[in-house]
């Protein structure tokens, strides 16, 4: 196949299994048919199947990529929307990510230690447990591989919404709120999804810590990569 | 000519209310004006950040209305995953991952997810029970 030939048919297959992927998900609603799973693990083998490297790939949806920075900015609309929620309780939704955060870093930097993991992989650890197009973000500021924070991104928020409920069934938990900020932080995408089947509230809430923890971990680590 | 004028800018609001594909095509190009001012000033922050930061200014202020914003901004948000799969798949570069590596890294992910949600959970729950102790 010619070049371009080749990257518009790249971009018409990732577009018409996530098409296809969304349209299965919505039909039968189960776990391992999420659109995120579903349509990575079909692009990959497909990729690996033709013998198609990576770069040729990208030639193709590279475009598709460059609209994480306008979805980015798309956050602002739901913190506009719960401002009057953020005022009333913005202390314990900073507590909450602070402290989520501070465990999220803690922890995945004492295990790449432990497991003796090169620098390159703990740095594209570090950005987990953040929304995907932050983590992408903070993973090329700390020094890592954007390919391996986003799918580190993906298994945790796949995993963090499947194991949530019954987690904190074990904790004594009374308020909406600090279920949802757990789904928010542990789980970003996936996990909000999660918590708004929970409620109104522990979804509302699941979204605003995710965005939160994003722009703190960002934004922190951009800071102190500066100075 | 005043009313004109003012009849003009109403129906250009109209026509950006209703219509997300202007929506998104005006998102895109705050990005980009983000990512050029990021660039020319030299901030320390990725350039989604500072429109991000832009966007939520120009809403506060009420210079623009979030209806000229919230379809675009809602159907993004409702694709996020197809524009990181992309980035997820360059794993294929990744073969090392397929082994004891890709095992540690599993690892790192059960272990540390509970405890980041175990503990977020925990200090939101303190932090909801002092404030409802105050209030009464």
């Amino acid at each position: 196949m010619s070049g371009s030939l080749a990257a518009v048919f790249w971009a018409l297959v990732t577009l018409g299994i996530y098409a296809a992927s969304r349209a299965a998900y919505r039909k039968y609603k189960r776990w391992w048919l999420s659109p995120l799973l579903t349509t990575w693990g079909l692009c990959a083998a497909l990729l690996i199947a033709l013998h198609t490297n990576y770069h040729e790939y990208l030639r193709g949806t590279h475009w598709l990529v460059s609209l994480l920075g306008p979805a980015t900015i798309a956050f602002a609309i739901p913190i506009y929307e719960q401002r009057a929620t953020i005022a009333r309780n913005w202390p314990i939704l900073l507590a909450g990510v602070v402290a989520g955060s501070a465990i999220a870093i803690g922890v995945s930097w004492w295990l790449a230690g432990l497991f003796q993991l090169t620098p390159e992989v703990r740095a594209s650890l570090l950005p987990r447990s953040i929304t995907t197009p932050f983590a992408i973000a903070m993973s090329e500021t700390v020094g890592g591989v954007p390919a391996l924070t986003a799918s580190f991104t993906a298994v945790t928020g796949l995993f963090g919404a499947a194991v949530g409920e019954s987690l904190l069934l074990l904790l004594p938990l009374r308020s909406a709120f600090a279920r949802g900020a757990s789904f928010g932080m542990g789980a970003h995408g996936a996990g909000v999804a999660k918590a708004r089947e929970l409620g109104d509230e522990e979804g509302a809430v699941a979204g605003l810590v995710m965005v939160f923890a994003g722009l703190l971990n960002v934004l922190g680590a951009s800071l102190l990569h500066a100075f | 000519m005043k009313p004109n004028i003012l009849a003009a800018a109403k129906s250009l609001g109209r026509l950006i209310r209703g219509n997300r594909w202007i929506q998104l095509a005006a998102l895109i190009v705050l990005s980009a004006g983000a990512n050029a001012l990021t660039r020319v000033l030299g901030l320390p922050v990725p350039g989604s950040i500072v429109g991000l930061f832009l966007l939520l200014g120009l809403l506060l202020s009420g210079a623009v209305p979030v209806a000229w914003f919230s379809q675009g901004a809602r159907g993004l948000l409702d694709h996020l995953m197809l524009f990181f799969v992309p980035a997820m798949l360059g794993l294929v570069d990744h073969p090392e991952l397929v082994g004891p590596l890709g095992f540690k890294l599993l690892l790192a992910v059960f272990v540390g997810t509970p405890a980041v949600m175990v503990g977020t959970a925990l200090v939101v729950e303190a932090g909801f029970r002092l404030k409802s102790r105050d209030v009464r």
